[in-house]
């Protein structure tokens, strides 16, 4: 395990903002979902050494949260979520100057800083100064700064925000590229659901500062609901009121289609059955195409 | 084939756990320095002191040859400690060294705040005292430049044109005094700088601020002590406060007349404002409770 976290818990003043988070997280890239304001950048401030939790510990690649993060952040990458960089730079000095910060010798990060820019697609601005960048370009100048010296873990804290959309599918593919190399592991906050579906195999979904649910996302898909879209006809909320006292979340859109969150104990024929008693037409039923964005909705309770 | 081909590389070298690891933050910082506007001409121009004490001293072993220009003072060109402490504590110098700090010490940590870098400086393995030492050394270098370098250099060229080491007999002392008050006054400089670009994230806030305190302080002084004619006003001074203590130092008479402890207490009390705020201001994330 490369992070293992253990009853977490950090406020901000009164407000709660970890509490009682578990983590065990295995390689690969894996996703943080939650909504605003669920913990998930508290999370990884914490995970980096920032901020020192209230209560409980963990590691990150084997090193103490609270007592080795000068060990962590050698062979962490982190890329925050606002923007920032040192003023009166041009990429190429940026990046290597953070290379050296992080312990590589001076000729070397200013032979990778060039490669990581290549990498990230600023290879043709990579002299300009850095206040000339548009948001997109300094997202991925964030990009690079996080990799250039190769970490083991990186932490992508909202890494597609404020980009086009040609740009997210660029930085995605990028991430995709780097956590597909067995060693690096990706970590990757974000409340974009679609992003997290795309380039992650595992996913932690924080609600109210505690993980509502973690997993393979293939897994969690399977075992945590079953999801069916329906039409009906005639008896139409005494029929809905039924299924929601059996524990089904209903939720309509505005074509008047139903999805309907069967609980995994019940029987979807007990559905029919309830219909026919209750003289409500069936019109359409099918188990539905399940996505990322419904287990969110599920666990989270949003829709 | 382009690296965007090729896909994401590893690098093959291996990260060192240096002594020094603040030592790129000072670098690029001087370096971000000279590329100011003006700031060459006010660092050059803060070494005329300097060359002008060098002129003096050279005139002083030289006497017979410049009297028509030294005439009936050649008492001025007395080379003794008292030389050197006019040299460290004149108003000029002391105002150029501030005038050092408007240029290179105003956006030290202002424009990190501003531009949210310190959480780049921090997801490195960066604690807060190299951070600290790193945003300093680019002052002291500065500072050590227009102190203790045209200090010893003076020493060294009074013993070279006296051709003895008669003045270093008499004054055994003196190169430890010059390499302490260097070091006071590069130090009260630093902290004083750094404490006041902390304070705020817009680096002409920061300037203006480290240009008036220092001024204003003095202009305190002279206002009240003009009113009541208490020398303990001159405390209010950070200038006078330098000097007070650079007169202790080499080992001559204070101008007012109040212990030189007091003065140093002032700018030692600087120094503690100064550490305790940056250690509530630097860091990773702010942090509100």
């Amino acid at each position: 395990m490369s992070v293992e976290v253990r009853d977490i818990h950090f406020s901000y003043g009164k407000v709660k903002a970890l509490d009682g988070v578990d983590l065990d997280l295995p390689q690969g890239a894996i996703g943080l979902l939650g909504p605003n304001g669920a913990g998930k950048s508290t999370l990884i401030r914490i995970l980096l050494g920032f901020l020192s939790p209230d209560r409980g510990g963990g590691k990150v690649l084997d090193y103490d949260i609270k007592h080795q993060q000068t060990e962590i952040r050698r062979y962490v990458g982190y890329m925050p979520e606002d923007d920032c960089f040192i003023p009166g730079m041009d990429a190429v000095s940026f990046t290597s100057y953070l290379g050296e910060l992080s312990g590589m010798p001076r000729q070397e990060a200013i032979k990778r800083a060039h490669e990581v820019l290549f990498y990230v697609g600023l290879e043709e601005s990579r002299y300009r100064m850095l206040e000339t960048y548009s948001g997109g370009m300094k997202q991925r100048l964030k990009l690079a700064q996080a990799i250039v010296h190769d970490p083991k873990l990186i932490f992508l804290d909202e890494p597609t925000s404020g980009l086009d959309p040609q740009g997210r599918s660029e930085i995605l593919e990028l991430i995709m590229d780097i956590s597909s190399k067995k060693d690096i592991q990706v970590l990757i906050s974000s409340h974009i659901l679609p992003d997290i579906e795309l380039t992650c195999s595992y996913v932690v979904i924080l609600n109210k500062g505690k993980p509502a649910a973690q997993g393979k996302i293939s897994d969690l898909k399977e075992i945590k609901y079953n999801l069916y879209e329906m039409r009906i006809k005639h008896e139409r909320e005494k029929f809905l009121q039924v299924l929601r006292d059996m524990k089904c979340r209903v939720e309509e859109t505005e074509d008047q289609l139903l999805k309907i969150y069967i609980p995994p104990d019940l029987d979807p024929q007990e559905i029919f059955r309830i219909a026919s008693e209750g003289k409500t037409q069936i019109r359409h039923f099918v188990k539905s195409q399940t996505s990322l964005e419904d287990l969110f909705a599920e666990v989270v309770g949003v829709d | 084939m382009t690296i965007k081909e090729k896909g994401y590389t590893h690098w093959e070298g291996r990260l060192k756990n240096g002594k020094f690891p603040w030592w790129p933050i000072t670098r690029y910082g001087i370096k971000l320095t000279f590329k100011k506007k003006f700031f060459k001409f006010f660092f050059f121009g803060t070494l005329l002191p300097a060359l002008v004490y060098l002129v003096g001293i050279y005139v002083s072993e030289r006497l017979e040859d410049f009297k028509s220009m030294v005439r009936e003072s050649p008492a001025l060109l007395n080379i003794n400690p008292g030389y050197f402490k006019s040299y460290f504590t004149n108003d000029f110098l002391l105002f150029m060294m501030v005038m050092i700090l408007v240029f290179a010490g105003g956006g030290l940590i202002s424009d990190d705040l501003k531009y949210n870098s310190l959480q780049l400086y921090f997801s490195r393995p960066l604690r807060k005292k190299d951070y600290f030492f790193g945003k300093a050394s680019v002052l002291v270098f500065f500072l050590l430049i227009v102190t203790l370098i045209p200090g010893l250099i003076l020493f060294i060229f009074k013993l070279i044109f006296s051709g003895s080491f008669k003045f270093f007999v008499s004054y055994p002392w003196l190169p430890i005094s010059v390499i302490g008050y260097s070091f006071l006054v590069t130090a009260f400089f630093s902290f004083y700088a750094l404490l006041i670009s902390s304070l705020s994230k817009n680096r002409r806030y920061v300037a203006i601020l480290i240009f008036s305190t220092y001024v204003f302080s003095d202009i305190l002084f002279g206002i009240f002590y003009g009113i009541y004619k208490s020398p303990y006003f001159s405390l209010l001074s950070l200038k006078v406060n330098l000097q007070q203590v650079g007169a202790f130092i080499f080992n001559q008479k204070m101008q007012y007349s109040v212990s030189w402890i007091y003065s140093f207490l002032v700018l030692a009390g600087v120094c503690v404002l100064a550490g305790f705020t940056l250690k509530k201001r630097i860091r990773g994330v702010e942090v509100v409770k």
